[in-house]
C-alpha cells in the first residue's frame, strides 16, 4: 500500500517540477524534487520499498529527460545507496543534520550529472551559470529540504493510519 | 581469504564500473522509446497536459478578466502581429539576398512551404543540464524522429523522440544539439551549438569572415532537418583567436525558450504524400 502513496507523491511532483514550476520565476533554479523523497525514501523507509520506488521514479525522469538513458537511474541509485551508508554511523534522522541531508544529496545528484557529461560528452564547458544553479540548488535544498523531508513523513503516518483503519474496519 | 570489508569495496567499484559501462551504450543507442519507454511517458504526460492546461487557462483568466483586459488582449494581438511581420521580414530578406545572388539559376522556394503541425508545450525537461521540452502531439499525428521544430520567431528545435501521442524536442540551446546555419548578410557559414548557459556558439566559422554584432543567422537547410532561411538569432559576440583557423562566434537567439508554449512541427512532405 505504501507503494501507492509513493507513487502518487513521486507523480505529482514530476508534474509540478515539469509543468507549475516553469511559470513560476522564483523556482527557475529550484532543485530536483524527487531528491528529497529519494533521500526519505533511503533514511526512513524499509530497504525494498526503497529500492522499488528509485527504479520506477529514474526510470520515469529518464523517459522524460533529454539526458542519456539510466543517468537519473545512475543519480537515484547512488544517492540512495549513499545516504543510507551514511545513516549506519550517523543519526540523520534528528533535526539539526536534516538541512543539510537533502543539501548534500541535491549537490551529490549534480555531481553525478556533471560527471556524466564529462564522460560522455566532448569539449565540455561549464558555464558560470551552471555553478551558479548548482549553489542556489543546495541553498533552497538548506532551507527547504528538511520541510519535504516532514511532509513525507506526515503524508505516510496519515496513509499508514487510514490504511489499518480499513483493514480493520473490513477484519 | 578475503575481509567483508574487501568484498564491500571490490564489489562498489564493480558496480560503478558497470553502471559507467552501461551509461555509456545508452549514450550511443538510446533506447527509451522502447514500449516500457513510450509507456513512462503516456503515464506521466496525460498529467503534464492537465496541469499545463489548468495553468494556462488560469493564467489567462488573470490576464484577461482580472488584470487589464482591454490592454492584455491588445497585447496579445499585437505581439502575434509583431511575430508575423519579424517572420514576413527575415523571410523577404533572404529571398531578396538569395535572388540577387542566384537569380539566373536557381528558382529559390519560399521557405516554410512544407505543411506544419501545431502542438503544445506540456511539460520542461526537469534538469537544468538538459534543455528539451515535451509536446502533445505524436506518431498519431504524424510526427517523425527529426523533424524541425518552429516557432514564428525561428528555430525552435527538433524532434528526438516520439511516442504516440506525445514528442520530445531537444532544444537549439541544448549541447547536444546542431544546427547549420549562416550569417544572412556574408554567408559566413557554421554550426550553430547550444551551451550550458542557454546561449548558442556559432563554431567552424572561418576567421576570414568579417562578422559584425547584430549581424542575423540563420539556418542554412544544408543539415537536411530545417528549411533554409529561418531566423536563429543575432550575433552578440565575436572573437578571433591569435592562430587558429575558426574564429569564435557567440549568437544570441531570437526565440525566448523560457516562455515556449506553442510550437509549429515541420511535417515531411514526401513521407505525408506517400500512400499508405
Amino acid at each position: 500500500m505504501a507503494h501507492c502513496l509513493n507513487i502518487c507523491i513521486g507523480l505529482f511532483l514530476i508534474v509540478v517540477q515539469t509543468t507549475v514550476m516553469p511559470h513560476i520565476p522564483v523556482f527557475e533554479r529550484f532543485y530536483d524534487l524527487l531528491t528529497p523523497l529519494v533521500v526519505y525514501l533511503s533514511i526512513f523507509r524499509p530497504v525494498r520499498e526503497g529500492t522499488v520506488m528509485v527504479l520506477i521514479f529514474g526510470f520515469l525522469m529518464d523517459n522524460i529527460s533529454g539526458g542519456p538513458f539510466g543517468l537519473y537511474l545512475t543519480a537515484y541509485f547512488w544517492l540512495f545507496l549513499g545516504v543510507r551508508w551514511a545513516i549506519t554511523f550517523l543519526h540523520v534522522g534528528d533535526s539539526f543534520l536534516l538541512p543539510f541531508v537533502v543539501a548534500v544529496g541535491v549537490l551529490m545528484e549534480n555531481m553525478i550529472f556533471l560527471g556524466a557529461n564529462v564522460m560522455l560528452e566532448q569539449n565540455l564547458q561549464i558555464a558560470q551559470t551552471m555553478v551558479n544553479t548548482v549553489v542556489v540548488q543546495v541553498l533552497w535544498a538548506v532551507f527547504t529540504g528538511p520541510f519535504f523531508l516532514m511532509l513525507f513523513n506526515y503524508s505516510h503516518r496519515r496513509w499508514d493510519r487510514w490504511t489499518q483503519k480499513i483493514f480493520a474496519q473490513k477484519n | 581469504m578475503f575481509s567483508k570489508k574487501m568484498v564491500m569495496i571490490v564489489g562498489v567499484i564493480a558496480i560503478m564500473a558497470v553502471n559507467i559501462i552501461l551509461l555509456s551504450v545508452f549514450n550511443r543507442r538510446y533506447i527509451s522509446y522502447y514500449r516500457p519507454g513510450r509507456i513512462a511517458v503516456s503515464v506521466i504526460a496525460p498529467f503534464q497536459k492537465a496541469s499545463s492546461k489548468s495553468i494556462l487557462f488560469l493564467r489567462d483568466i488573470w490576464y484577461h478578466y482580472f488584470f487589464l483586459v482591454h490592454a492584455a488582449e491588445e497585447n496579445d494581438a499585437l505581439k502575434k502581429a509583431l511575430d508575423k511581420s519579424f517572420e514576413k521580414n527575415v523571410r523577404y530578406r533572404e529571398i531578396t539576398l538569395s535572388n540577387s545572388r542566384l537569380r539566373s539559376l536557381l528558382n529559390f522556394e519560399k521557405t516554410m512551404t512544407d505543411p506544419v503541425l501545431s502542438a503544445e508545450v506540456i511539460g520542461k525537461d526537469p534538469s537544468p543540464w538538459f534543455k528539451t521540452v515535451l509536446i502533445d502531439k505524436g506518431k498519431h499525428d504524424g510526427v517523425e524522429r527529426g523533424m524541425a521544430v518552429v516557432v514564428p520567431k525561428g528555430i525552435a528545435g527538433q524532434i528526438t523522440e516520439v511516442s504516440s501521442h506525445y514528442s520530445k524536442v531537444l532544444l537549439i540551446i541544448d549541447p547536444n544539439s546542431a544546427v547549420d546555419a549562416l550569417v544572412q548578410s556574408d554567408r559566413a557559414r557554421g554550426i550553430i551549438k547550444g551551451d550550458a548557459a542557454g546561449e548558442l556558439s556559432f563554431k567552424y566559422v572561418l576567421r576570414k569572415h568579417d562578422i559584425a554584432i547584430g549581424e542575423l543567422v540563420v539556418s542554412s537547410g544544408l543539415d537536411g532537418v530545417f528549411p533554409k532561411g529561418l531566423a536563429v538569432g543575432q550575433v552578440s559576440g565575436v572573437f578571433k583567436p591569435k592562430a587558429g583557423i575558426f574564429q569564435e562566434v557567440t549568437v544570441t537567439p531570437y526565440v525566448d525558450f523560457e516562455k515556449l508554449e506553442e510550437v509549429l512541427v515541420v511535417l515531411n512532405p514526401k513521407k505525408q504524400n506517400k500512400p499508405s
